[in-house]
């Protein structure tokens, strides 16, 4: 009997890199900060890092918003600080937006908008995941 | 009697306010506070604005609202922390849905 092993491994992208999913609204729980924090930390170990906001989470994201009118230490305002951290992946979910009736207008730059499977795609070239 | 439901969670990712509006009274109260005014924007507060049409008292916290850059509606009535106190004594029962 003659073998040939000859083994064929499809062809997949190399996953690389960590992935934050943000799917928890601001202000009501400490999620969002905590993410926040953990994104940070990456980036100042020149980390690769890609965000992503899904459901309720796209709501970290929405301009105008104001933490100190419910006396919470608006974390939001760091968001900004994410070029100088290197974190220039960040993703949001277009069908949580339409679901909420949220405009694309956001308070940071660089936000990609994405369909359903555009977001999973790219949620799925990432090595590791954390869900806040 | 009476109740006043108090609604604090996003309907967009709990079942809370659809449990709400299921044992809603004709003559009860809501006010939306915290992730719960995210719930003006939902389809669950049109059809209860078309379903009640005025006979049930909605309110919003104005700075709860504010702080997430929600535009309220003209048929919600817009009221302080303060004003929940008063709400309390006027109705019979109060409901929290977190």
């Amino acid at each position: 009997m003659t073998s040939t092993n000859q083994i064929t491994t499809p062809d997949y992208p190399k996953e690389t890199g960590l992935a934050i999913i943000n799917s928890k609204a601001p202000f009501s729980s400490n999620h969002g900060k905590d993410a926040l924090d953990i994104a940070l930390i990456f980036g100042s170990f020149e980390q690769k890092v890609s965000l992503f906001f899904q459901g309720d989470g796209v709501y970290q994201l929405i301009a105008d918003q104001d933490g100190s009118l419910v006396s919470i230490k608006d974390y939001l305002k760091t968001f900004s600080a994410f070029e100088f951290y290197d974190i220039e992946d960040i993703y949001v979910c277009q069908q949580s937006l339409v679901n909420r009736q949220l405009e694309e207008v956001f308070h940071i730059d660089g936000v990609q908008v994405q369909t359903s499977s555009e977001f999973s795609a790219a949620l799925n070239a990432h090595q590791h995941v954390l869900r806040f | 009697m009476s109740t006043l439901h108090l609604v604090r969670q996003s309907a967009f990712a709990t079942n809370d306010f659809a449990q709400c509006l299921s044992v809603l009274d004709h003559q009860d109260s809501i006010v939306l506070m915290d992730d719960g005014c995210y719930n003006l924007k939902h389809s669950l507060m049109d059809s209860l604005i078309k379903r009640v049409d005025g006979t049930i008292n909605i309110n919003v916290i104005s700075s709860h609202a504010q702080a997430r850059a929600i535009e309220t509606l003209t048929e919600i009535n817009h009221i302080e922390m303060s004003d929940v106190v008063e709400l309390t004594f006027n109705h019979k029962k109060v409901i929290t849905w977190q």
